[in-house]
């Protein structure tokens, strides 16, 4: 939440910024202390710097699709631009021959002007719903990707392209510097610019918006370029991990990304929330993935596990955001003071 | 007076408290209805009304005090207890669902007639019509209730609130949106209630309906009940004088002046599609003119239009002599224009954004998105916001939708004025406004005209146009009826000419 200060909003009795994603982060130190004490390896620098790149590609995916969801969007197209990023990534690289920073720089530009030219166009201008526009291009790019790569992987043998997923600056591996970087971004974009702003406006009244004269058009498409972007920042990462372009990634991260925004607070219905939550939404993910890894459990029970944490960290939220703690139906949920 | 004083009264409310939060809306109030009376609950916008009536009505529960009906307390827990006791609330805000039949609105909630397990939809179609048609209103109860006009719709949910047999009807400001034909016909309705022995609670902001309808008034301020009277004993100025705490000064418009040069805003041949027709307008710097007409006339259209909402056949708009052709809002402002909608809620604000940051979200919109906010421009703009307006709120940190409606209001009238337009206009500026909040915006447009706004007023209140307005336009199925200036505009004539007579 933009230039809000939490002790005053926690004056008024409702949505202080913090107390959005509270719950979630206190589960993150939770499992964190947990993990730590049952798990001898968990805590070693090696683990954490594992979780922490194994968590990257999520993360970035995740931030761009909270600009989406804060509009009252989502964008569940993220995974297949992601397999198709890798792709253009490839075909730039191996087909083109470019060298390999042009490559990386030109599929993530490719990747933004795809997510604002075909998802931000056909709902911020054309005026069509979210829901159906990215359900339709997740159909839509995933079949390019098995069409265009004839469903084989191919390698990228670029030193560049690998060192993004495994280089190290400072001792701390590249991914790790990209998820900071891109967190840090999105946090200036939605605090300090106007931009940010009208974000916040167009998820929390697009009408008010619109006759406050804000550029609600041009805000959403700008919106899902944002999205298109991480998508694509996502896929040259992923690229770089496999040390090839293969199709069959990314099938799950839009609704592990969902998932991440929901968990850190931001409201689907848009205008409220932020990227600081959807960050400790992805390090609780992430944390259980591995923590469970580490712990030996399947991968399948694993998903059952973030499925009802998703479920019961976004029930005790709203019942910590009820008056007195009680369940009630309100069309606002919002007490008024009147 | 049919109500009794010596009877025991039928719904009480003793010693209520209740905090949101650090806002303390109600610290002791009550409230006592007495069978077979109209009760008006009047008080200004914060003073706890809406509070009180969500504690009555069981959406609620008081931190401290008692509710008791017919003198046995009554631990409402949810609305459906209250119901189950006889209390029905028709609220502001429509709670119908819009595209289900009229029928299933009036017996909403597992109430339809049953034959087995099954709805004999025949029957409860015929109940439906039944209970309509007491209210005067004939319609097919199969329609969607979306096809009915606003005042329709609120007959269907006073049906459904009757539908119950209620012994108590709470109507939270049911004549804010109504025409006044339709007013009257909801007033022929609540006094045919109180002889059937049902209790009304009947709350507006417009007192004159007060001294019209009710029998007698608990006065709130502040969260407490700062007075309890049969009407018959009060007057304007007392009622007033008991609501705000102090005197209001009565607010004399600024004489009319002589105006030459160009027109602010230049309306020729306007038409659209559908609902205007040629539409001639002109509004001088320093102007104030009214738009009056009943609801559906093409008020609104016409300011939407104006402002670039509506794409129109054809017809022209000049500010300050220069043609324009706005085709978006952004234009409009870009060009000077300003406008108030009519649903603050709905249009007006962004409810979870701060109210700094919507005081400053128009006069903004116009400056790269890549900027930073201007800390220091933008507090200059609340402060102004802030004392010129006496906006009453914790900080201009907090939430838009923490502050009550009166205040509200004035958040978006700040948020205009910030803008520094050349023509201002507003549609239904003090719909659900208290009485203080009103002649503080009233006064803001006279301080704005006196600076050079051309101001362009549309209301459902026809004695807030007569208050404001130099000339009023009565307006009557999208073309402009007649045009009158002050001295020869009364409300007679305004009504006369609004139901399309010559």
């Amino acid at each position: 939440m933009s230039s809000r200060s939490p002790a005053r909003d926690h004056a008024a009795g409702l949505w202080s910024a913090t107390s959005r994603y509270a719950v979630v982060l206190l589960l993150l130190v939770g499992i964190l202390v947990f993990f730590s004490i049952t798990q001898r390896d968990f805590l070693s620098q090696a683990n954490i710097e594992n979780l922490l790149t194994s968590s990257s590609i999520l993360f970035v995916v995740s931030i761009g699709m909270t600009f989406v969801v804060l509009t009252g969007g989502i964008d569940l197209s993220v995974g297949s631009l992601l397999a198709l990023s890798g792709i253009v990534l490839s075909e730039l690289f191996n087909g083109v021959g470019l060298p390999s920073g042009v490559a990386v720089l030109l599929t993530c530009l490719i990747a933004a002007a795809i997510g604002g030219a075909v998802n931000g166009v056909l709902i911020g201008r054309v005026g069509l719903s979210f829901f159906v526009v990215t359900l339709g291009t997740l159909s839509i790019y995933r079949g390019v990707v098995n069409i265009w790569s004839d469903t084989e992987t191919t390698y990228i043998a670029s030193s560049f392209v690998d060192s993004i997923a495994f280089g190290k600056l400072l001792g701390i591996a590249y991914p790790i510097w990209i998820m900071l970087v891109t967190y840090l971004v999105a946090l200036a974009v939605l605090r300090w610019t106007y931009f940010g702003r009208d974000v916040y406006a167009v998820g929390g009244n697009i009408t008010a918006a619109r006759l406050s004269g804000i550029n609600v058009a041009q805000t959403l498409i700008m919106v899902y370029a944002i999205a298109g972007l991480c998508a694509g920042i996502g896929g040259v990462i992923q690229a770089g991990r496999l040390g090839a372009a293969s199709p069959l990634v990314g099938d799950t991260t839009p609704l592990a990304a969902a998932a991440a925004v929901l968990l850190g607070g931001t409201s689907f219905l848009g205008g409220v929330g932020g990227v600081t939550g959807t960050a400790v939404g992805v390090l609780f993910i992430g944390t259980l993935q591995n923590g469970l890894s580490i712990a030996a459990v399947s991968s399948f029970w694993q998903q059952v596990v973030t499925g009802v944490i998703l479920i019961v960290a976004i029930a005790i939220d709203r019942i910590q955001q009820l008056p007195r703690g009680r369940f009630r139906r309100s069309r606002s949920g919002t007490p008024e003071a009147a | 007076m049919p109500s009794a004083n010596d009877t025991p009264p039928l719904l009480v409310g003793e010693g209520l408290h209740k905090r949101y939060g650090g806002v303390h809306a109600l610290r002791g109030a009550g409230i006592a209805v007495h069978a077979g009376e109209v009760h008006a609950l009047v008080g200004e916008n914060g003073s706890g009304k809406s509070t009180m009536l969500k504690i009555l009505s069981g959406q609620i529960q008081a931190d401290a005090g008692s509710v008791s009906i017919d003198g046995r307390p009554a631990g409402f827990r949810t609305p459906l207890d209250a119901l189950r006791s006889g209390i029905a609330t028709v609220t502001q805000e429509t709670t119908l669902a819009p595209d289900l039949s009229i029928a299933e609105n009036v017996f909403l909630g597992h109430r339809m007639v049953r034959r087995g397990p099954v709805i004999d939809w025949r029957a409860t179609r015929r109940r439906a019509f039944d209970a309509l048609r007491r209210l005067g209103l004939e319609v097919d109860p199969a329609l969607p209730v979306r096809r009915l006009r606003p005042d329709q719709q609120q007959m269907v949910e006073i049906a459904r609130a009757l539908s119950i047999d209620a012994r108590v009807l709470i109507l939270d400001e049911p004549t804010s949106s109504l025409t006044d034909d339709e007013v009257e016909s909801l007033f022929l309705l609540v006094r045919s209630l109180r002889s059937e022995g049902v209790a009304t609670i009947f709350v507006s902001h417009r007192l004159q309906e007060v001294f019209d309808l009710v029998d007698r008034v608990t006065v709130l301020r502040d969260g407490h009940t700062v007075g309890a009277a049969p009407v018959a004993e009060l007057d304007r100025a007392k009622l007033i004088h008991l609501m705000v705490g102090r005197t209001l000064e009565e607010l004399e418009p600024p004489p009319v002046q002589e105006r030459e040069g160009h027109a602010a805003l230049r309306v020729r041949g306007l038409t659209l599609q559908q609902g205007l027709h040629d539409v001639d307008l002109d509004v001088a710097p320093g102007e104030i003119v009214g738009l009056a007409g009943l609801v559906g006339a093409g008020r609104s259209e016409l300011l939407e239009t104006i402002f670039g909402l509506h794409r129109r056949l054809s017809g022209t708009v000049e500010v300050d002599g220069e043609l324009t052709s706005f085709r978006s809002p952004r234009q409009a402002i870009r060009g000077g224009i300003a406008f108030v909608p009519a649903d603050r809620k709905i249009q007006g604000l962004v409810l979870e954004m701060s109210v700094r940051e919507n005081l400053v979200m128009a006069s903004t919109s116009r400056l790269s998105r890549l900027r930073r906010p201007a800390a220091r421009r933008e507090l200059a703009v609340v402060r102004e916001s802030f004392e010129g307006m006496r906006i009453r709120a914790h900080s201009s940190r907090v939430p838009v939708a923490t502050l009550s409606g009166g205040n509200q209001q004035k958040v978006v009238l700040g948020k205009w004025l910030a803008t520094a337009p050349r023509v201002l206009m507003l549609d239904e500026p003090t719909r659900g406004v208290d009485v203080g909040a009103k002649s503080e915006i009233y006064r803001l447009l006279f301080e704005a005209a006196e600076r050079g706004v051309g101001i362009l007023v549309s209301s459902s209140e026809n004695p807030e146009l007569l208050t404001l307005c130099d000339r009023i336009l009565v307006m009557f199925r999208g073309r402009v009826a007649v045009q009158l200036v002050r001295g020869e505009a009364t409300e007679a004539r305004i009504a006369h000419f609004a139901g399309g007579h010559r």
